[in-house]
């Protein structure tokens, strides 16, 4: 018990560092959490189902890409109305396959390939139909999801 | 800054009597000898439970069970939200480190022989919570939806199955229908993120009253060794389980950026069982040995008395305090010790087996 | 010595001869009674192989050979037939036919089991022993005058053989009855391919409808089991056109089944199995197989590869090509051995094509065009395969990198486009397609090299937040410690 006072003091100055280490360590631990909490902007990620858009923004004969999780898909609309959908991606070299008004068929541009409005490979290199997906119209809305 | 907290504290003092507890916490103490780093691992348990409990309600923010959606939501987690790989990461890392915090602390009370009267119920409720555990992490480990969780909860749902008699039906409440699948996963679910928490809950409250009340447990002729040495719960004993807790922190920190855990491919039940399908390696030993089995042990099948043989000596295990006889009475059981050692080495050889194997 | 084996052995002959002759009246009398008769099926027998084989016309429909009463010799208790019907026809000569043992036994060394094979052929309506034949033995081999195969008079001898199943498959009355959906134009196109006019002009080397179709086990081209199927058809026609020794009076190469299969064609079809691709007829066509001539090339393999053809046929090369007397498509990719197309064709080395007619004295707006179009596209592949590393890289790091492989997508079909994009020899309608690919693959590469650096951000977020951890650790030891002491003091 000679001298408190220099006891008294490290006392403080740790007491001190210590706050300020539990405080950052409180900040490494609340802001993962504080950002973790902040909802992403969401771009597709749902696989299983994709809403393409309203019925009336695709003209009947016409045919319309988009995104299915990280593939493409081409959605159909036929003159009497109905709707088809299938994966875009070609079944030869994996291009995007597009719909071709003139031809009345979905076409690949990398080599000629041809499939007719059920995804039947007719002509040219691809070696399979392409993938169907299951269109359903809710109200106004135009989902696509797998079969 | 001083004068806030004690008017905080007056104010609560006019409300609630709490200078039972304060007294209770003042007087407190642990004791000192060489089995003294023994202590901290009950700690080390509860604060990593804390961690899950509150990394588990994160992910639940983000998490959508369903077999369509449930691995879909886990990719969605990891890759688009902010430290939603940390989160997750941090979750199964934990996980195993509670199990393994969890066994150290329990072999260390079975070692000391710290379940002896009165501590019996704290064992018991100890035993149950360590149970409790090894479902979360079965449980939990379905949860992604992945192939490799898949194949190991059909493995794993198909040991139940074999038991005589109950097994079958187990086995479909389990899996919630003939065959693992969507119905099995909201079960799964269910288990993991409602009906074992409130088990839990209670289990650990008995628990943690329990030790509070009886305090540590000196070792078995600790004081005529004149070990009775002692140290103030608070603040010492406290600051250290502190400290180890930061350590824990730090290593639970480093696991998961290092080893971030992956997510695999998506669960495909017509797909065909890949190879080296393990499952968590609390369960390894178990799986290991059931696997070693002859085809028939007299005239049951081998897998069936593998689990009645586990079955019997889990039971044995928990009800240890009621029939250590030699322990009651304050001697030295080695033959408990012994036994205590075997166990671990069993466990361990056959955990290194199923590893390499 | 050498003067008495002649007589030796005349005098062996004048005393067996007379007892075979005898031998041979006395036991068959169906021959002798019908040929009294002057029947034509005795007649037709007499150069029959079976007679010579020692067979008899009771051998097939039955009755007593020796006796020269009809009423004993035709007997149904004899075991006396008839003339049989239906499938009894093919089920007679399967008898022995059908019997390898038997056949051998008779020193008989060639095919067997034909009854068998003619059951499971496009000839049969089943395969069961009970179903009924369309075509019986007799129909192509005749009944009482059947001939070797390769005998100029039997109606399945090469020369012969095209007549003979065009009887039925040129005529489309006949053959709507069983297949309506089969061409019946065969005979037609056969006769303008190099196998048919050789053919006509009498040469039996030739490939004739059963050296393809087999004789007995015909099938449908679609069936994986028939020699025509495209699978088989390669090995097919290899079987002659592959046989220096059976080519060596026509003077053609052949080493085509060997390139073909070594080709990105011969590749996709036997080891992919991938059913789109070539097999030989569909470039020389089947009935009418002829090699393609050289302006009819860019038509024939621009039945697949449509767009190439269409930029080559409006390209300069078109008509510089036509001037020189070159074949189209195949004076830079070769034929049966045409490999995928890579840039290294455009190199002015050993593997490159464009050299060979272009250099820095010779064309030389044809070598800058050449040199600009390779480097262009290296570094379009280039830049593909280092993001595709890259996202790999980032991707077992557990980033998130599907959007990134989906950008990427468009830079490869790019790539794909460009290939086309090169037949119009056009240096402008190249980069149209190839530098958005390059553009997208850029992006891609810094978006990839992005989700690399954010791994590293993660590793100095970590090291930041261990630091603070380790320091608050070390602090409160000193704090504990101090406390204890100051405990201890008290």
């Amino acid at each position: 018990m000679a001298d408190p006072a220099p006891s008294e003091g490290r006392r403080r100055t740790l007491k001190t560092l210590l706050g300020t280490g539990a405080t950052a360590l409180g900040a490494a631990i609340v802001y993962p959490i504080v950002a973790y909490l902040k909802p992403p902007e969401v771009t597709g990620e749902q696989v299983t189902s994709v809403l393409v858009g309203k019925v009336e923004d695709f003209a009947p004969g016409s045919g319309t890409l988009f995104r299915f999780g990280n593939k493409p898909g081409i959605l159909l609309r036929f003159p009497n109305g109905s709707f088809k959908a299938f994966t875009a991606t070609c079944t030869h070299l994996d291009c995007t396959v597009q719909y071709r008004e003139d031809m009345g068929l979905i076409w690949c541009a990398c080599h000629n390939g041809k499939y007719d409005l059920n995804g039947k490979n007719i002509e040219g290199p691809p070696p399979r139909p392409l993938d169907p997906f299951e269109v359903v119209v809710k109200g106004d809305e135009v989902h696509v999801t797998q079969t | 800054m001083k004068s806030i907290r004690t008017a905080l504290s007056g104010w609560v003092e006019e409300r609630v009597d709490l200078s039972g507890v304060k007294e209770f916490i003042q007087h407190k103490s642990v004791p000192k000898n060489r089995h003294s780093v023994w202590y901290y691992f009950g700690g080390v348990t509860l604060f990593l439970f804390i961690v899950q409990v509150i990394s588990g309600i994160l992910l639940l923010f983000y998490y959508r069970p369903g077999a369509d959606t449930a691995f879909e939501s886990i990719r969605f987690l990891m890759t688009k939200v902010q430290f939603g790989w940390l989160m997750r990461s941090v979750h199964s890392w934990s996980a195993n480190l509670m199990v393994l915090a969890a066994a150290v602390h329990m072999f260390s009370v079975y070692l000391t022989k710290a379940y002896r009267k009165p501590r019996e119920v704290t064992w018991v409720s100890g035993m149950l919570l360590f149970f409790l555990s090894l479902a979360f992490g079965f449980s939990g480990y379905l949860l992604p939806w992945n192939e490799l969780a898949f194949f190991a909860t059909k493995v794993g749902t198909d040991i139940a199955g074999s038991v005589p008699l109950v097994g079958e039906p187990i086995m479909q409440l389990l899996r919630g229908g003939p065959d693992v699948g969507g119905a099995t996963l909201s079960r799964f679910f269910g288990f993991h993120v409602a009906l074992f928490p409130a088990i839990f809950t209670v289990l650990l409250t008995i628990h943690l009253l329990l030790v509070q009340k009886q305090g540590m447990s000196s070792p078995i002729g600790a004081a005529e060794h004149g070990e009775e040495k002692s140290m103030p719960f608070f603040p010492n004993f406290v600051l250290r389980d502190l400290l180890l807790w930061l350590i824990v922190l730090n290593i639970l920190a480093i696991l998961a950026v290092f080893f971030p855990w992956e997510l695999g491919v998506k669960a495909d039940p017509f797909a065909p069982a890949p190879a080296g399908i393990l499952p968590e390696w609390y369960f390894l030993f178990m799986f290991q040995i059931l696997k070693l089995l002859p085809a028939h042990i007299w005239f049951i099948e081998g897998e069936v008395f593998g689990i009645l043989f586990f079955g019997v000596a889990g039971l044995l295990w928990v009800l240890v305090p009621f029939w250590d006889r030699a322990s009651q009475r304050g001697q030295n059981n080695r033959l408990i010790t012994y036994l205590g050692i075997f166990v671990i080495v069993f466990i361990l050889f056959f955990t290194i087996l199923g590893w390499v194997m | 010595m050498k003067k008495l084996l002649p007589l030796l052995t005349a005098l062996v002959m004048f005393i067996l001869l007379p007892q075979f002759g005898a031998h041979a009246q006395t036991e068959d009398q169906c021959i002798s009674c019908h040929a009294s008769m002057d029947d034509k099926p005795s007649a037709a027998f007499r150069s029959d192989v079976h007679r010579s084989a020692g067979l008899s016309c009771a051998d097939c429909h039955g009755g007593d050979r020796r006796s020269d009463d009809m009423e004993i010799a035709m007997n149904k208790n004899k075991g006396f037939v008839g003339v049989p019907k239906g499938n009894a026809i093919a089920e007679t000569c399967g008898k022995c036919h059908d019997d390898e043992e038997r056949m051998r036994k008779a020193g008989f060394k060639g095919e067997t089991g034909q009854l068998k094979a003619l059951r499971a052929s496009a000839h049969s309506f089943g395969t069961k022993a009970t179903d009924a034949l369309i075509m019986q033995c007799t129909n192509c081999h005749g009944a009482h005058g059947v001939r070797r195969h390769d005998d100029p008079e039997s109606p399945v001898s090469p020369l012969r053989v095209v007549g003979l199943c065009s009887s039925c498959h040129s005529n489309p009355d006949y053959m709507r009855r069983f297949n309506p959906a089969l061409a019946t134009d065969q005979l037609a196109k056969y006769r303008t391919s190099v196998h048919g006019m050789k053919n006509g002009a009498g040469d039996t080397r030739v490939a004739t409808c059963a050296d393809c179709h087999t004789g007995h086990s015909i099938r449908p081209a679609e069936e994986t089991t028939s020699s025509v199927n495209a699978f088989n058809i390669p090995t097919t026609c290899g079987r002659c056109h592959s046989d220096a020794d059976r080519m060596k009076p026509y003077g053609i190469p052949t080493t085509q089944l060997a390139e073909y299969k070594s080709s990105v064609h011969g590749k996709a079809l036997l080891e992919k199995h991938d059913a789109s691709a070539p097999s030989c007829n569909d470039c020389h066509g089947n009935h009418g197989a002829a090699p393609p001539n050289v302006e009819s090339i860019s038509n024939v393999c621009g039945t697949c590869h449509a767009l190439n053809a269409e930029l080559f046929r409006q390209s300069r090369h078109k008509v510089e090509f036509d001037r020189m007397g070159k074949p189209e498509c195949e004076t830079c990719h070769g034929n049966h051995g045409v490999q995928p197309a890579t840039q290294a064709m455009f190199s002015f080395d050993r593997d490159g094509v464009c050299g060979k007619c272009h250099g820095p004295d010779r064309a030389p707006v044809g070598y800058k065009t050449a040199l600009k179009m390779r480097s262009m596209l290296d570094s379009l592949v280039g830049t593909i395969a280092m993001a595709e590393r890259r996202i790999d890289e980032a991707e077992q790091k557990g980033m998130e990198v599907d959007d990134i492989r989906f950008a990427l997508r468009d830079a490869n079909q790019a790539r794909l486009q460009s290939r086309t994009a090169v037949h119009a020899f056009n240096l402008e309608e190249f980069s149209k397609v190839l530098d958005p690919g390059l553009r997208i693959a850029t992006t891609s590469l810094s978006d990839a090299n992005a989700a690399n650096e954010e791994y590293v951000y993660r590793r100095v977020g970590l090291a930041v937040v261990t630091l603070i951890i380790t320091l608050t650790i070390v602090l409160l030891f000193f704090f504990i410690r101090h406390i204890e002491k100051k405990q201890a003091a008290v």
